[in-house]
Formats: C-alpha cells, sequence, structure tokens
C-alpha cells in the first residue's frame, strides 16, 4: 500500500486541547511518552484508509494571539486543518470563526476542515451548544465532531473522518459527494477589472 | 565458521608493494564467511620465493574450498583490479594469453562480467512480455532483472526448464530493504543488484538452479569483447552474438590486440603452467595501464578501492586519481592501450568540452523517457555565463589535508613471538549449503595448486622485471591457515563478525611482521610512497574524516556497522593474527601504513550509499564529465558573482534550484554508471542523491554561501543592527514576557549547553545535519520542560519556549542558519518533524526580529509574511503531486482597451519576475502593436498605480494577500495616458504597498 504523507494543522485557542486530543490520537494514552517524534508539537500516525496508509503529520500551532501571525507557516500545504474549540468556553468557538475566515481567505484552496468541540466530558459546563456550532459547521461544508481527549471519545472518528475526505491519489480530480470542502469563494470583484 | 583464512608470502618490498586481495560478500551474508585472501608477491627481487610458498593444497576439491573459490568469483572489487591489471600486461605476459588454453577469460569475474554487461541485461524498462519474448529463445538459467510494472518492483526473470512447470519463464521479485537487495524468501541479502546477481550465477539458494550468462558473456575473453557485448544493449538479445553457440572449449581471442614479440616469445614457457595458474598475476604493470583497463562499468567499485587500492601502483595514482572518469568516455575505450594511456597522463590540459551523455533507461530499443526535471542545458541559472574563467578552479582540489593517523589497533596488542610461530591452521567451515553445478566449474577462478606451478610461476617472474610477479595460489593461502584451532565467537548477525574478521586480520598483518617494525617508522624513501602518499591520504582523508564526523547525517546502520566494527578490532586480532602470522611470512616495511588503508576499505564496504555519494562527488570534479563541468562551472560563477543576487533568500533559492536539478539530471543520466537503481534501493535514491549534492555543491561553497548571506544582513538597511538590537531586548526578558506559561525555562548551564549545539552547527554544510542539531536542541527543551512538570507539552508551550531560548542565545547568526536551511533543506523534508522545528525556530526568530514591533502592533512583519509565502510557493511546486499552491505563480494580468474594454489572461510569472518583464510578456500574450505605450498599473478599489520596470509585481501580490483584510486589487496592463513611461509612480515595491 502506497504511503501518503497528510500534513494536518492543528489550530485553535490555547488551553482548549489541541494537544491532548493529538496526544490521545497518536499514543491512545494522555501521558505516555512513546512517540517516536521528539516532542508533542509534531507527531505523526499512520491509518490505512480504503487501498492508502495515510501518514499524518499533524503540526501543533500556538494558540496565542501572538503567535497568530505565524499560523499561515503551519498551514500552509496542509491537506486538513482540526480547528479544536473548548465546548466551556464561548471564546475559544469565536476563535474558531476567526480561524475558518482566515482559512477561508489565505489557506490552501482544497483544505479539508474539521472542526472539533473538545472537553465533551463537561457537558454540565457547557457553553456553546451544539446545535449552533454543527449548524456552524455545515454552513462551511466542515466536519463537526465533539470530543474528549480525557475519554477517549470520538478521537479516533475525527481522524477517520477526515481520511474519509481526502481525495484518493489516482484520481485527485473526482470530486465524490459527500465530500466537503472549504474552498476560497470566489471573489468576483477580481476578476472584473473596469 | 568464521575464517579467516589470509596467508601472505613474503619478499615483498617497497618496490613491489604486496597486493592486497579481497573477496568479500556482501554484507549480510548468512553464510558467513568472509574470506580475506592476501596475495604477497615480488617480481623483481629474491630468487628464493618459493620457499616462503605455503605447501599446495591438496583437499582442493574439498566443498569447502570450492565454497571459498565462489566466493572469491563473486566478490571483490581488489580483484577485479588485480584482474585488470594483469590483463593489461600484455606487454609482460601477454603470452599467456596465447598460451592453448586461454586462462585470461577465467580472471574474469561473474561479478566483472555482470557489471560490465548490464546494459544487456539489467532492463528496468522492458515489460513482462518483452521479457519473455527475449527469455524463450534463451537456455535455461538466463535470466534479465527488469522492474514490473504490475509489482512495482524490480524483478529476476528466468528462463527455467521446459520441463519444470508450465510456465517458461519465471519471475522472481526482488526486495529493497533500506541497505539492501534480497531476492524475495532468500535470507541472503546484498549491496548491490551486481553481486545479488552474481551470487545466484553460482548457488542456486531459493531459484530452482543457478543462473546462467549468456554464452557470449560467459566466454567472452576480454574487455573489449564484453564491451561490444554490452554496447548492443537490450540489442544483444536479437544480435548474432547472443545466438553464436560456444562450438569449442577455447573462447575467441581478441583480435584488436597486437602481439608483442616479448609477449609471443615467452609463450612456449609459460603455457604449461596457465592451465591452472590463473588470477593470480599480480601487477607490477606499469602504473597507467592500470586505469585503462579497468571496466568502464565499474566505476563505483573500483574507485571506491582505489584509497587502499593505490599502495600498489602509486605512480599510477597521480594520474589515475584525477582522471579515470575518463575511462567511460567512448574514444578512450576504443584506442589501444597505450594511446588511451597518453591521452590519461595528459589529460588535465586537455578539456574538450564534454557533452551530456545520453540518458539511459534502454537507449537503444526504444525511445528514453522524458527527462523527469529540465533538461541539462537548461540547468544553469539563467545569468550563468557560459565562459567560466580559468581561475576557477575548484577549491578544494587543492585542498589536501593531511592525513590523520589511523589508530593503530594492533600496536599494543603484537605478539613478538607470531613471527615465530608455525602456521596455525584454522578449522575449517561446513561444505556450503548447496551444491554447485558441474559447469559452473568452468567458470571458476582456478589456482594454482602444486609446486611446480608456483616454482614456474616464481621464475617466470624473474625473467623480467615488467612482468607480473608470482601470485600465491589461494588454495595454498588458505591450506595453510586451513587447520587453526581459533574458532572466533559466533555472532548471531554475521555480516558484521565478516567485517571485523576481514578487518583484523588486515591489522593484524601489519603487526605479524618482524619485531623490527616500529609504528615510528618514516614512510619507505622509495619513490613510489613518496609519490603516492600524499594523494592518498588527502583523497582517503577527506572522505573519512567527514563521513565520520560530518557526514553520517545519522544513518543508523552505517554508524552503527562502522561502532560495532571498531571495537572488534581488538577482540579479533589477536586470535588471527597467530594464525596469519604463519612463521614464514615477513612482511616489508613497504606495508607499513597501506593495511592501516584496509579498515577504511572495508567500513566502507558496506555502505553502498556512501559508495554512490562518493562516486558522485567524484564526477563532480572532473570537469570531462558533463555533471562536472556543469558543477563545477557553477561553483566557480557562485564564487565569483554572489553580488548578483538581490536577496540572501535569492542566492539560496538559486543553489536549490540547482541542487535540484541537478539530481533531476543525474536520475536519468548515463554519466552514472552502473545506474545508480543497481546500486540503491529505489526508495533511498533521492536522499542518497541529496546527499551528494549537498557534498559536491554545498561543500565547496560553504564560506562563499556563509560570507554572502552576512553581507546580505549587513547591507540589508541595517537589518544586521536590528536583529542585535532587538535580540538583546528579548534577552531581558524574563519568560512569561515572551508568552512562557507555567513550563519551566532552561537553566543558563542549560542555555550554554544549547548555545555550544548553535556554534557547531553553523560549522556544517549539510542543511539536512544542521536539522538534526536543531531537532536535538528541540529535543533538549522538550526534556527540560518535561522533566519539571512530567506532562508533555505541545505548540502552545513549546513555541514560547523556543522563542526565550533564541532570544537567551543572542545569537544574531542563528538567523542566516535557519534561512540556510529553510532555503536549501530538501523540500520533501520540509513537511516532516525537521521542517515543523525549522518553521518553530523561524517563527520564533522572526518575534525576536519584530520585537518592538510586535510590542506596539503585535504583527508579524509584512516581510516575514512575504518570506513565508515565497518558502511555501517553493516547497510545493518541488512536490510531486502538484497543488493549488504552484499557481500561485500565476499571475492574472487584465488588458484594458479603450474600445474593447477589458480581457484578462493568466501568466506565469516567477516571483522575482520584475515589471518590465511582465509588460513584455503581456504584450507579447495580447498580441499589442505598440506595446512601448502600455505599462503594468496595480488597481485597488480606490487606487491605481503604475509600477515601476524593476519592481517584482508577484511580491506584491504576496504583500497584499498577506494582510490581515485583503483588498480587492487587479494587475492591469493599459495605455499610459500621458506616455512618459520613465516617470513611473511607484520608485519600490515598499511604495507601491501604500496603497490604502
Amino acid at each position: 500500500m502506497a504511503i501518503r504523507e497528510l500534513k494536518v494543522c492543528l489550530l485553535g485557542d490555547t488551553g482548549v486541547g489541541k494537544s491532548s486530543i493529538v496526544c490521545r490520537f497518536v499514543q491512545d494514552h494522555f501521558d505516555h511518552n512513546i512517540s517516536p517524534t521528539i516532542g508533542a508539537s509534531f507527531l505523526t500516525k499512520t491509518v490505512p484508509s480504503g487501498n492508502e496508509l495515510h501518514k499524518f503529520l499533524i503540526w501543533d500551532t500556538a494558540g496565542q494571539e501572538r503567535f497568530h501571525s505565524l499560523a499561515p507557516m503551519y498551514y500552509r500545504g496542509s491537506a486538513a486543518a482540526v480547528i479544536v474549540y473548548d465546548i466551556t468556553k464561548l471564546d475559544s468557538f469565536q476563535t474558531l470563526k476567526k480561524w475558518v475566515k482566515e482559512l477561508k481567505e489565505h489557506g490552501p484552496e482544497d483544505i479539508v476542515v474539521a472542526i472539533a468541540g473538545n472537553k465533551n466530558d463537561l457537558g454540565d459546563i457547557r457553553e456553546v451548544p451544539m446545535k449552533e456550532a454543527k449548524e456552524f459547521a455545515e454552513s462551511i461544508a466542515a466536519i463537526f465532531i465533539e470530543t474528549s481527549a480525557r475519554n477517549a471519545v470520538n478521537v479516533e472518528e475525527l481522524f477517520q473522518k477526515i481520511s474519509k475526505q481526502i481525495p484518493p491519489l489516482e484520481n485527485p480530480e473526482v470530486d465524490s459527494n459527500d465530500s466537503f470542502k472549504l474552498t476560497r469563494q470566489p471573489a468576483p470583484s477580481t476578476r472584473r477589472c473596469c | 565458521m568464521t575464517n579467516c583464512l589470509p596467508a601472505l608470502c613474503s619478499r615483498c618490498d617497497q618496490y613491489s608493494p604486496p597486493v592486497l586481495r579481497f573477496h568479500f560478500l556482501a554484507s549480510n551474508l548468512r553464510l558467513s564467511n568472509a574470506v580475506c585472501f592476501i596475495y604477497c608477491c615480488s617480481p623483481s627481487t629474491s630468487p628464493s620465493s618459493s620457499s616462503y610458498i605455503p605447501s599446495p593444497v591438496s583437499a582442493s576439491h574439498s566443498l569447502f574450498f570450492q565454497l571459498i573459490d565462489t566466493f572469491a568469483l563473486e566478490i571483490g572489487e581488489l580483484k577485479k583490479e588485480m584482474v585488470q591489471t594483469s590483463s593489461s600486461l600484455c606487454g609482460g605476459v601477454g603470452g599467456e594469453r596465447d598460451s592453448g588454453y586461454d586462462s585470461l577469460w577465467r580472471r574474469m569475474s561473474v561479478l566483472d562480467r555482470l557489471t560490465q554487461t548490464h546494459p544487456v541485461w539489467l532492463l528496468l524498462a522492458v515489460s513482462e512480455e518483452e521479457a519473455s519474448d527475449v527469455l524463450l529463445k534463451q537456455p535455461p538459467g538466463v535470466f534479465l532483472v527488469r522492474k514490473s510494472a504490475a509489482l512495482q518492483r524490480k524483478v529476476l526473470s528466468v528462463r527455467l526448464r521446459e520441463d519444470q512447470s508450465g510456465t517458461p519463464i519465471c519471475h522472481f521479485a526482488v526486495r529493497e530493504s533500506q541497505y539492501t537487495f534480497s531476492l524475495e524468501g532468500s535470507g541472503i541479502s546484498f549491496a548491490d543488484l551486481f553481486r545479488l546477481v552474481a551470487f545466484y550465477c553460482i548457488s542456486r539458494d531459493v531459484l530452482p538452479f543457478t543462473l546462467k550468462l549468456p554464452e557470449a558473456i560467459a566466454s567472452a575473453t576480454t574487455r573489449k569483447e564484453l564491451e561490444e557485448v554490452a554496447q548492443l544493449g537490450a540489442g544483444f538479445w536479437d544480435s548474432a552474438l547472443c545466438s553464436q553457440r560456444r562450438s569449442s572449449p577455447r573462447p575467441r581471442r581478441p583480435l584488436s590486440r597486437t602481439l608483442s614479440p616479448q609477449r609471443t616469445n615467452r609463450n612456449s614457457e609459460v603455457e604449461g603452467s596457465q592451465q591452472r595458474h590463473t588470477g593470480l598475476h599480480c601487477d607490477s604493470a606499469p602504473p597507467t595501464l592500470r586505469s585503462h583497463a579497468a571496466p568502464p562499468s565499474f566505476h563505483l567499485e573500483r574507485r571506491h578501492s582505489s584509497g587502499p587500492l593505490c599502495f600498489l601502483n602509486p605512480l599510477f595514482l597521480q594520474t589515475h586519481h584525477h582522471h579515470h572518469h575518463r575511462e567511460d568516455e567512448p574514444p578512450l575505450r576504443a584506442v589501444d592501450e597505450k594511446h588511451a594511456d597518453e591521452i590519461k597522463v595528459n589529460g588535465k590540459s586537455r578539456s574538450p568540452p564534454p557533452r551530456p551523455p545520453p540518458p539511459r533507461s534502454m537507449p537503444r530499443r526504444r525511445p528514453a523517457p522524458p527527462p523527469p526535471g529540465p533538461p541539462p542545458a537548461t540547468t544553469r541559472p539563467k545569468s550563468m555565463p557560459e565562459a567560466i574563467p580559468a581561475s576557477a578552479k575548484p577549491r578544494y582540489t587543492s585542498i589536501k589535508r593531511p592525513a590523520p593517523a589511523r589508530p593503530s589497533m594492533g600496536a599494543k596488542q603484537s605478539s613478538p613471538s607470531k613471527t615465530a610461530s608455525p602456521p596455525i591452521p584454522v578449522s575449517s567451515n561446513p561444505p556450503p549449503p548447496r551444491p554447485k553445478k558441474p559447469d559452473l566449474e568452468a567458470h571458476r577462478c582456478h589456482i594454482a595448486l602444486d609446486d611446480e606451478t608456483i616454482a614456474k610461476a616464481l621464475s617466470r617472474a624473474k625473467l623480467s622485471p615488467c612482468q607480473p610477479p608470482p601470485a600465491v595460489p589461494a588454495d595454498a593461502l588458505l591450506e595453510n591457515n586451513a587447520g587453526s584451532p581459533s574458532s572466533p565467537n559466533e555472532r548471531g548477525r554475521q555480516r558484521l563478525s565478516d567485517m571485523s574478521m576481514s578487518t583484523s586480520s588486515s591489522d593484524s598483518l601489519e603487526y605479524s611482521q618482524s619485531p623490527g617494525f616500529s609504528l615510528g617508522l618514516a614512510p619507505s624513501p622509495s619513490r613510489h610512497l613518496t609519490h603516492q602518499d600524499p594523494v592518498e591520504d588527502s583523497s582517503d582523508d577527506d572522505e573519512y574524516g567527514e563521513e565520520d564526523e560530518d557526514e553520517d547525517y545519522g544513518v543508523g546502520l552505517e554508524t552503527d556497522l562502522e561502532m560495532r566494527l571498531r571495537p572488534s578490532f581488538k577482540s579479533r586480532r589477536q586470535r588471527v593474527g597467530v594464525s596469519l602470522s604463519g612463521g614464514s611470512f615477513i612482511l616489508p616495511r613497504a606495508l607499513k601504513g597501506r593495511f592501516r588503508k584496509v579498515s577504511g576499505m572495508l567500513s566502507s564496504l558496506v555502505t553502498p550509499k556512501r559508495r554512490v555519494v562518493k562516486r558522485i562527488t567524484e564526477v563532480s570534479r572532473d570537469k570531462s564529465s558533463y555533471f562536472g563541468s556543469l558543477v563545477q562551472d557553477y561553483i566557480s560563477f557562485v564564487q565569483e558573482n554572489r553580488g548578483c543576487h538581490t536577496s540572501g533568500i535569492d542566492f539560496l533559492q538559486t543553489l536549490r534550484q540547482f541542487m535540484t536539478q541537478m539530481k533531476a539530471y543525474l536520475r536519468q543520466s548515463s554519466e552514472l554508471d552502473p545506474p545508480i537503481e543497481s546500486l540503491i534501493p529505489e526508495d533511498q535514491i533521492d536522499q542518497v542523491l541529496e546527499k551528494a549534492m549537498h557534498k559536491c555543491v554545498l561543500k565547496p561553497l560553504k564560506s562563499v554561501i556563509e560570507a554572502a548571506l552576512h553581507d546580505f544582513q549587513v547591507r540589508d538597511s541595517g537589518a544586521w543592527q536590528q536583529l542585535r538590537e532587538n535580540l538583546a531586548l528579548a534577552k531581558a526578558k524574563k519568560p512569561q514576557e515572551l508568552g512562557v506559561d507555567g513550563a519551566v525555562p532552561p537553566d543558563p548551564v542549560d542555555i550554554e549547553k544549547i548555545c555550544h549545539k548553535f556554534l557547531n552547527m553553523r560549522k556544517m554544510y549539510s542543511p539536512e545535519k544542521k536539522v538534526s542539531v536543531l531537532l536535538r536542541v528541540c529535543k533538549l527543551i522538550y526534556t527540560i520542560m518535561q522533566d519539571n512538570s512530567g506532562r508533555m507539552y505541545g505548540a502552545d508551550d513549546f513555541l514560547p519556549m523556543l522563542t526565550y531560548v533564541v532570544a537567551q542565545c543572542d545569537m544574531p547568526q542563528l538567523d542566516t542558519e535557519i534561512q540556510y536551511m529553510m532555503e536549501l533543506l530538501d523540500p520533501s523534508l520540509l513537511q516532516g518533524e525537521g521542517g515543523y522545528y525549522l518553521t518553530s525556530a523561524y517563527g520564533a526568530m522572526a518575534l525576536i526580529k519584530n520585537f518592538q514591533e510586535e510590542q506596539a502592533a503585535r504583527v508579524l512583519s509584512s516581510e516575514a509574511r512575504n518570506t513565508l509565502h515565497q518558502w511555501h510557493r517553493r516547497r510545493t511546486t518541488q512536490r510531486s503531486v502538484p497543488s493549488v499552491d504552484d499557481f500561485q505563480n500565476y499571475l492574472r494580468v487584465a488588458l484594458q482597451e479603450a474600445e474593447s474594454g477589458c480581457t484578462a489572461k493568466t501568466l506565469f510569472v516567477h516571483p522575482y519576475t520584475t515589471t518590465e518583464e511582465v509588460c513584455s510578456l503581456c504584450a507579447y500574450r495580447f498580441k499589442l502593436p505598440n506595446p512601448e505605450n502600455y505599462a503594468l498599473f496595480l488597481v485597488t478599489e480606490d487606487t491605481s498605480q503604475q509600477l515601476a520596470p524593476d519592481t517584482h509585481p508577484q511580491l506584491i501580490k504576496a504583500e497584499l494577500h498577506s494582510r490581515p483584510c485583503t483588498q480587492t486589487f487587479h494587475f492591469l496592463y493599459k495605455k499610459v495616458p500621458n506616455l512618459n513611461l520613465c516617470v513611473p509612480a511607484v520608485a519600490h515595491n515598499g511604495n507601491c504597498l501604500q496603497v490604502e
């Protein structure tokens, strides 16, 4: 099987659990230090998908505002972006919307966007209604899933969904029906010029 | 089992250094018999040589010796050298060739024949059907190696016997592991395809029977004949040569050779002994003869061994060292030896403009596939002058570092008693696992078996000084040690013990000589030595010093092997030394120091990668090759014209582009012979080529690049000064002020350590190596963070910490280091871990650079963003799968005409294409009759600015795109209202960006 390397970028406010989700996905343990990579900011994991192997190269980003301007370096060339918010923090959901906007404007055109509402285990102090987040995701044709890195809920599923939406290599032209892509909206004004 | 069976005769003196001959079974051979033969001969001195020869073999037909024998056939670059030499000795011993039984042909090993004729059987592009067509006409055992489209790997297609199964042809998949080639299902793996095939010509292993060489190849008696066969390429199979059957046991003799009188005179004399005495004529050949006769197809092997081999012919080395590449030029192959010799000697002054050799991949049968990269002719940068100043000599050719003395492993343990002890036999091996086909006997090296032969050979040796010295028969050597009680400790992995065994044996040789021998011995004053040593040392050391310390790239196995190899010297030396010493052998002083090279040769034997890198590096220095001339011209150009670049990044990008193009060229070029696919597993080829590029391009240019980058930094409107100020400012900040939240920062001791690593990084020329240092630094930071908390940290914590560390290190030079890595690192690595941390380091540095600005506005400078855009564009264009971002190299320009309104076209515009160039492109694309009246404008919603001819539209576009809120903008190509073109509205990028 051919191994395909897929760069995946993690975006989201600091403290929403970006790293935890990936650590969970890669190591299937919260704090288990068996990563072949030197640290938790960059992790890899290979999963089978159809007749391919997808090797996710997961690029974590720093969520603090001051590092925001560096984000393009990280999401450029990504096959997928996982934007994480904390369901117990409304602010983090607002930040997510900013990321979506930025990706639309500057991200790779065919990037697969996944929205992950983390800390699903803290449902009792939820601030972001699932319905609202889901509707937002649908409006931008993004993957939506609520996860709990702590309890390992939906972490695998998140990446499986991403895997499915990566168009197979042999037929990059084929746009299957269930493929949702965030595409840069054509700016009509740029095409007209007088 | 491990038998080290070297033996030697003395009588070698300074004038005829001994020939070392190693038959080294490809690494990882489970049979684990590394056999080391050492032949020492003296052509011109003492008459009583025969007394030193060990007693001849009696049980020469034992299976064990058969095995040894086959190994001898199968492996051995030194052997090749020797064969070569002896075959080129036509002046002295040419008579042998005319003897009734032509022994010469058998001196060419199977491996020789295979490597020389690979265009015939190594047909990677052939389909299964074509292979079947070819093989069906062949007798059982004949084979091809091709690449199966279905399996996507190489397969060995073998003609089977009709009765064996339904299918007359069987395809055996070749498994390419990280370092070796093997047949699917077999446990024996080989360093390259040639060794693999050669092995299966001798032992069937997983095959139904052994492979068989086509008759024309198997029976060829001379290199020339093989060349003729090889030149047919795939066409061989349809040729008359192929269909011919050998009618008489005696192979044809070459017709093109002229026989010297001396040679014919000697015919009768030597005829009798020739039948059994083969392959063992040592070379006292005139040095220059050697190189010419070497098979053109075997540079890797041969060159690789030149370090240790050069002691054979010191004189030769002088010329050979610089000109051996010439051999693969067809005209030289054709000329007679003497002529070739002259050319070779004078080669340096003669510099015909090399022409690009044809691409390989079956040129004779089908058109070559289009080269993967741009055609070679376009590989020079546009601005590069065609003529290269004569002064532009590659600098490294003159660098002759003195060789640091290799550690002499044996010194401390040498036992004086060894020399006096009688030969101690070594316990013999178990018989070979598989019986050999009888017909293989014919292909095997026959070895002189009795005293008579040896005596004859020796007496012949005395006849003429230019005659080859007699050889000590291998069997005799073996016999000498056959019963030794010493049985080495077993190791699980044989590959290693093979190595250590051979190496240790050679080491111990050095110390098993007469007690008078001392380490401090000055080199012999002989002409040979003085000639040879500097050259040998410089080349050898050059390779060595860097490969050991600088060039490993952390490639695990290579290092691992060598590391394991070294300690093993000691443990085995003594034992082997005992078995070696054999009482009667006394090594001459001339040997001293030579054996040191042997260990070098052996350790490099295990790494085909290195051989390829080395080979490519050599070709790159040889201006008579097309590749070499490109590289050398480019290096000279860069050295003299570094000022022509607009920025450091521009400069580095040109370098990167050149390396990428050279890689593409090498992949399809026939200048690498044998083809790289036969030596390196396919998934490794790119990596090997990349490494070679670093070595032959970046290494000689390192200081130039460094200086140029610094110049740009300083010159660039005080960027250097600003960087220093900001670094100082950032250094004064507490971790918290840089965003560190919670995690414990490294203490000053750790910072010191990290600084040290960064300083080391600056000394390296390989971007990959530099990145690996960066990774070690990051790892250290992680370790410190985790040690203090026990939790894992993601980028939220790591990036601020890295920023803090970079600030604390306070190394402005780190900025150019990062630039160097970002621009020159193999693009395929940019998405991986190295790319991630490089990105992070760049980000950290960018934040610090804009520290003051950041404090004011908290935005990254547009310049930094611009760089990122550029970087990304480059990165994506290098990927195999085209991405949409590739289209960022396109620029959409609208033509505004008063009468017809707007028409837009998308133009291919490089980042550094100027407005002027875009304008002329527009004029062409829009087919304007009067382009001088038009100009390019940047139009936004409320502004319109004419772009100056020297601005870069793509950079402007990138800049505009990178703004937080992108304004709508277009590039408009329209008539200039007042025709005043010389007063552009915008002078510079910077100005034109103030559009809002």
